[in-house]
């Protein structure tokens, strides 16, 4: 029989059940819908994730409070919500020192409400030296970052996000309005250019940044930083900044040999090596999920096609009578539950498409400040047509070789 | 064309042995139009069954057109079916929803006769049974009469040697059985092979010889010697 035929032969089949064809196909559709979304947010949520992260510079060194264990994924002590005062002022003023470092910034973080006439607003505040800007690449649409005259002066003077000035000052001029910050007033001087979400879920449009003098001394009543940022000397390596690093603070912070750093140096190929891991773990996860629905699917048209052989039997064995072989037989049921299935995938990654793209709009729609990329990955859809593909045979094979090997004769005598 | 040497065909209904057949040796000339026929149980079903090669036999031998069927696999088997031997079945056996036209076509599909002259054979054997006005018909639709032409039609349609019908008009009216057996009788003008499967005399007597079957075994073996029935005859 030729291919066309076979292909022919099993269409007209499948088109006058129409119904029960699309109900068959039902399992399938679903199944690969559900890979195609869940893969394309998984791959979505990674893009958005390591855009933030590579938004940082690859030039930059973070040097966070509290050693880390031996594990990759286990997290330093301060961002397990531990207080650890080791990193301080002389620290950044011996960095700075060491030639293959261009700058050192640092923050000292806090959290707050921010109170602007009737409208206040919970925030983050952010007590940095003046070339936190430039090292961290942060600009402003409206006025200007403080100088550092204003750190060394305490000068009571604040950059604000993007959306905390909107949510403030609706559509008044934020640069020259005070506002109080916990109980001290500072005078707005510029407004940051949108962010977005940073590195670790915090809105980096609802911030507010101080001198750290200001930070330190008058709002959080301490002497330490939160993490101290490094931008290496391109002429240098990042691996022997590192080790630079390492060797001045352990000899700050006066560590005896056999004593494990108390600080932890993260760079950003760090950072994006263990969150590229993570989401690539948690999208194959989501796919092993989706992954389910299609083996129920897939059962699904087996046990259609075993009844759809039964059913068909006397057609069986009249096609066997005038001329039909096994292997005819055979090859006629499993290319009808290749189709059932090749369609299925297909309707599948559609609809999959339109949700995601559904999806995408949305996001973009309401909730812009998030930054979603959109991602629809072409493994996805190769991989959901291979899976359609595999299960129409895997799942199609048991049936058509139950209808191939019937006997003819009794096939025609069956009621 | 066909020879049969001590045919014996045993199966077992449960764990009893049972002959169907037994020791059955004939010949059928090319061109001959045979009846063979025999009560319920006689066996006269499973020989059409082993001469139409849908089933082997257990014991002797049967030559087809020069060819033992004992030498051919099931493939070859399918494939004589398919160009040397047409298939007439009381209950017609068509694909209801489709037409008749694609009904025809179902033994080409598993033929070696190229795409484009399908077409044209298919239109010869609907016409010969003349039902070209329901060419593109649903099958389900018809009449049992015109099924059956379908059916014969479909036989044709390969241009076999042989046509086996098995009580081809057991499940029509008499009018419509008439005009099934003039189809076939006209074939058989035309130099076609018919086997025929009946218990009913009058059909049988469309050939010009009856083979009889009892228990398994040929009880006789005769030439229809009086002139062939008239339709009317038939209908009375």
């Amino acid at each position: 029989m030729l291919i066309k035929d076979a292909f022919k032969t099993a269409t007209r089949a499948l088109t006058h059940g129409k119904m029960r064809s699309v109900l068959t196909m039902l399992g399938i559709v679903i199944g690969i819908a559900s890979v195609i979304i869940l893969m394309s947010i998984g791959a979505s949520a990674q893009a958005l994730i390591l855009n933030q992260v590579q938004g940082i510079g690859s030039n930059l060194v973070f040097v966070i409070p509290g050693g880390s264990t031996s594990s990759k994924f286990s997290s330093p002590a301060a961002a397990q919500g531990i207080v650890i005062k080791t990193l301080k002022q002389t620290d950044i003023d011996n960095l700075s020192r060491e030639p293959s470092i261009d700058a050192v910034t640092a923050e000292a973080r806090g959290q707050g409400k921010v109170v602007y006439g009737e409208n206040d607003v919970n925030v983050t505040f952010d007590g940095v030296p003046a070339n936190f800007f430039t090292v961290r690449n942060y600009a402003t649409t409206d006025g200007y970052p403080f100088s550092q005259s204003d750190v060394d002066s305490f000068n009571h003077v604040a950059v604000i996000g993007s959306s905390l000035a909107k949510t403030l000052f609706n559509n008044l001029e934020p640069v020259g309005k005070m506002i109080r910050l916990n109980n001290i007033s500072l005078r707005v001087v510029g407004v940051l250019e949108s962010k977005g979400t940073g590195p670790g879920g915090v809105d980096q449009d609802n911030i507010v940044m101080v001198p750290n003098t200001v930070a330190q001394s008058q709002l959080l009543g301490t002497d330490y930083f939160t993490d101290i940022v490094v931008s290496a000397n391109d002429a240098y390596t990042i691996d022997f900044v590192k080790q630079r690093i390492t060797s001045v603070l352990r000899q700050d912070h006066t560590l005896q040999t056999t004593d494990q750093d108390d600080f932890t140096i993260e760079t950003q190929a760090d950072i994006l090596s263990i969150l590229g891991t993570i989401t690539s773990t948690l999208t194959l996860f989501l796919a092993a999920i989706a992954s389910i629905s299609l083996i129920v699917g897939g059962i699904g048209i087996m046990n259609i096609m075993l009844v759809s052989v039964t059913e068909r039997t006397k057609e069986i064995g009249l096609r066997k009578a005038v001329g039909a072989t096994d292997r005819d037989i055979l090859e006629q049921f499993l290319i009808e539950s290749i189709i059932l299935t090749l369609v299925g995938g297909l309707i599948g990654i559609a609809i999959g498409a339109f949700v995601v793209t559904a999806l995408y709009l949305i996001i973009a729609t309401f909730f812009s400040s998030l930054g979603w990329v959109f991602e629809f990955p072409i493994s996805a859809v190769v991989l959901g047509l291979l899976v359609s593909a595999i299960a129409g045979v895997g799942f199609g094979v048991y049936p058509a070789r139950q209808a191939g090997k019937k006997n003819p004769i009794d096939a025609l005598r069956y009621e | 064309m066909i020879e049969v040497t001590n045919l014996t065909k045993e199966y077992l209904e449960g764990e009893t042995p049972t002959t169907a057949l037994k020791n059955i040796t004939f010949s059928i000339a090319k061109g001959e139009f045979v009846s063979i026929m025999g009560p319920s149980g006689s066996g006269k079903s499973t020989l059409l069954h082993v001469l139409s090669f849908l089933d082997r036999p257990t014991g002797g031998t049967y030559t087809f057109l020069g060819k033992s069927m004992n030498d051919m696999d099931d493939a070859e088997l399918a494939h004589v079916r398919n160009a040397d031997m047409g298939f007439v079945f009381q209950s017609f056996n068509l694909l209801s929803r489709l037409t008749v036209y694609d009904n025809v076509e179902i033994p080409l599909l598993y033929s070696t006769v190229p795409e484009e002259k399908r077409k044209d054979l298919i239109e010869d054997a609907v016409k010969a049974v003349g039902l070209e006005e329901k060419m593109h018909s649903e099958a389900g639709r018809l009449s049992g009469g015109q099924k059956q032409r379908v059916a014969i039609a479909r036989a044709l349609v390969t241009n076999p040697d042989v046509i086996f019908a098995d009580e081809p008009t057991g499940n029509l009216d008499s009018v419509s059985g008439a005009q099934v057996m003039d189809i076939l009788e006209k074939l058989h003008d035309k130099g076609r092979t018919i086997v025929l499967v009946t218990h009913e005399t009058y059909t049988a007597e469309f050939a010009n010889r009856i083979i009889r079957v009892k228990d398994g075994q040929i009880e006789s073996d005769v030439p229809v010697l009086k002139s062939r029935h008239t339709r009317q005859e038939f209908i009375k």
